[in-house]
């Protein structure tokens, strides 16, 4: 009885004078069979930062728990700003890239990087430990989370093992945008891919000349998302790019069978058909995609520039294509 | 004067390497590549060869501006995609720097602790 009335008092006074509120953060974002599961990936590294630089040190953690081979000190000479004593987010994204690695921005909530936690993911998150007026910007890498205490665990500047309350580390989080980056290894996929981030992150590895990377990418996007244009475009312009003509031909097909209307697959179809002699196939598929009403003015002027240098590549005395370039069709 | 022949002889540098380098993407010619595929799909307006150019260029100067050796400057330039310079080129020097924290939190509790301490609230610095 009597301390049934010391706990009546006692734990709402507690609750109220804690800074970490009453509601707790972690539990509502789990699902029923994970909110007492505590999740810590302890084979992750830990790079104790030196002065200033948390930025290469957290990528450092993240690159090297996807197996890459790097340390921090590689890491300065590409991502450190000597005179803003710091690194900025593009290029610890661009960093990851040059290591082969994609790397994937986590929609931001704190639910997806949970889930990212769940799968084995390390999450390298931006925190602003100041003011919105005053921020003070950190990089720290998630390695897990305490349901039960409600906090998150960090590798942290100069400490291996932070253990921060989950609702401080969602304010400094959401002061800095909630932004976070996992590293995966090429073909991997992140624990709530998202399509159009996860192609327009294999799209910019494409883009710097990773093109084995971007392959695998968009190998484990056409698994994942069998129906997406986009996909098979990419992974056609990969298998280009290594002279895989055949395999580039299929996946160009693909794509125009996901989306009749994907210009851009139909123009890399018709190169790769005049490139195995197949002109006037060629022509008439860059005909007939311009015929499609409702297509970008952009891309149709591409295709007609595609179609003049066909034109012009074809041989006069070309008079009609080979039957293997029909049987496809 | 000086500066900007030197600025004239980088760029004509850059627009050299810059034709070395896209050489190999004539072998490309007819194929739309990924990024420009998605670009085009969500309507962006990527930024002419030249304007891009430009802007790598400029981001080059920012990084060596703050600090980055100027051989390291062009690698980390050519690492980033026209989209990445066309987002870094106008705001570099504001965006965020992730760096270290911690000894800025020491810093700002300093200056609380003396302000504290000059308005009279503590005395702890006296009793040293």
């Amino acid at each position: 009885m009597r301390h049934g009335f010391a706990f009546a008092v006692f734990v709402p006074a507690l609750a109220l004078s804690g800074c970490a509120g009453i509601s707790p953060v972690l539990a509502p974002r789990l699902d029923d069979d994970a909110r007492h599961t505590p999740i810590e990936l302890d084979a992750t590294p830990c790079h104790p930062q030196t002065v200033h630089q948390c930025g290469p040190a957290a990528l450092a953690t993240a690159l090297q728990a996807s197996g890459a081979d790097v340390t921090p000190g590689d890491l300065v000479a590409r991502v450190y700003l000597p005179d803003r004593q710091g690194s900025l987010q593009t290029e610890l994204v661009a960093a990851t890239r040059g290591y082969g690695r994609l790397p994937y921005l986590i929609a931001p909530d704190l639910s997806t990087l949970l889930a990212e936690l769940q799968a084995g993911h390390p999450v390298l998150v931006l925190q602003n430990l100041g003011f919105s007026f005053y921020p003070l910007w950190h990089y720290a890498v998630v390695i897990g989370y305490l349901p039960d205490d409600d906090a998150v665990i960090l590798r942290s500047g100069v400490t291996c093992r932070l253990v921060m309350p989950a609702g401080r580390f969602l304010r400094t989080w959401r002061l800095a945008g909630y932004w976070g980056l996992v590293v995966l290894r090429p073909g991997e996929l992140p624990a709530r891919p998202v399509s159009a981030s996860y192609l327009r992150t294999a799209a910019d590895l494409e883009a710097v000349g990773q093109t084995q990377a971007a392959e695998l990418a968009y190998g484990a996007a056409v698994t994942r998302w069998p129906t997406d244009a986009t996909a098979w475009l990419g992974l056609g312009n990969t298998q280009y790019q290594s002279g895989r003509l055949p395999a580039a031909e299929d996946s160009y097909r693909q794509a125009v069978r996901a989306d009749p209307g994907y210009l851009a697959a139909w123009n890399n179809l018709a190169e790769v058909l005049a490139e195995r002699g197949c002109f006037n196939t060629a022509i008439t598929t860059l005909d007939k995609a311009l015929a499609r009403p409702g297509s970008i003015d952009a891309l149709r002027e591409l295709l007609r520039q595609t179609r003049s240098e066909i034109l012009s590549r074809r041989p006069s005395d070309h008079s009609a294509d080979a039957p293997a370039c029909e049987q496809t069709n | 004067m000086h500066s900007t022949t030197i600025r004239k002889a980088g760029l004509y540098i850059l627009i050299f390497n810059f034709l070395v380098a896209t050489f190999p993407q004539q072998a490309l010619a007819g194929i739309i590549a990924t990024p420009a595929a998605i670009a085009a799909q969500e309507n962006h307006d990527s930024l002419s060869n030249l304007k891009e150019l430009l802007a790598r260029e400029d981001v080059r100067g920012q990084l060596m501006q703050l600090g980055v050796d100027p051989a390291v400057a062009e690698q980390r330039v050519n690492s980033l995609t026209p989209a990445e310079i066309a987002r870094l080129q106008p705001q570099l020097d504001s965006l965020p720097a992730g760096g270290d924290a911690l000894l800025a939190v020491i810093g700002l509790v300093f200056v609380v602790l003396i302000i504290l301490e000059l308005v009279g609230v503590t005395n702890i610095f006296t009793k040293l």
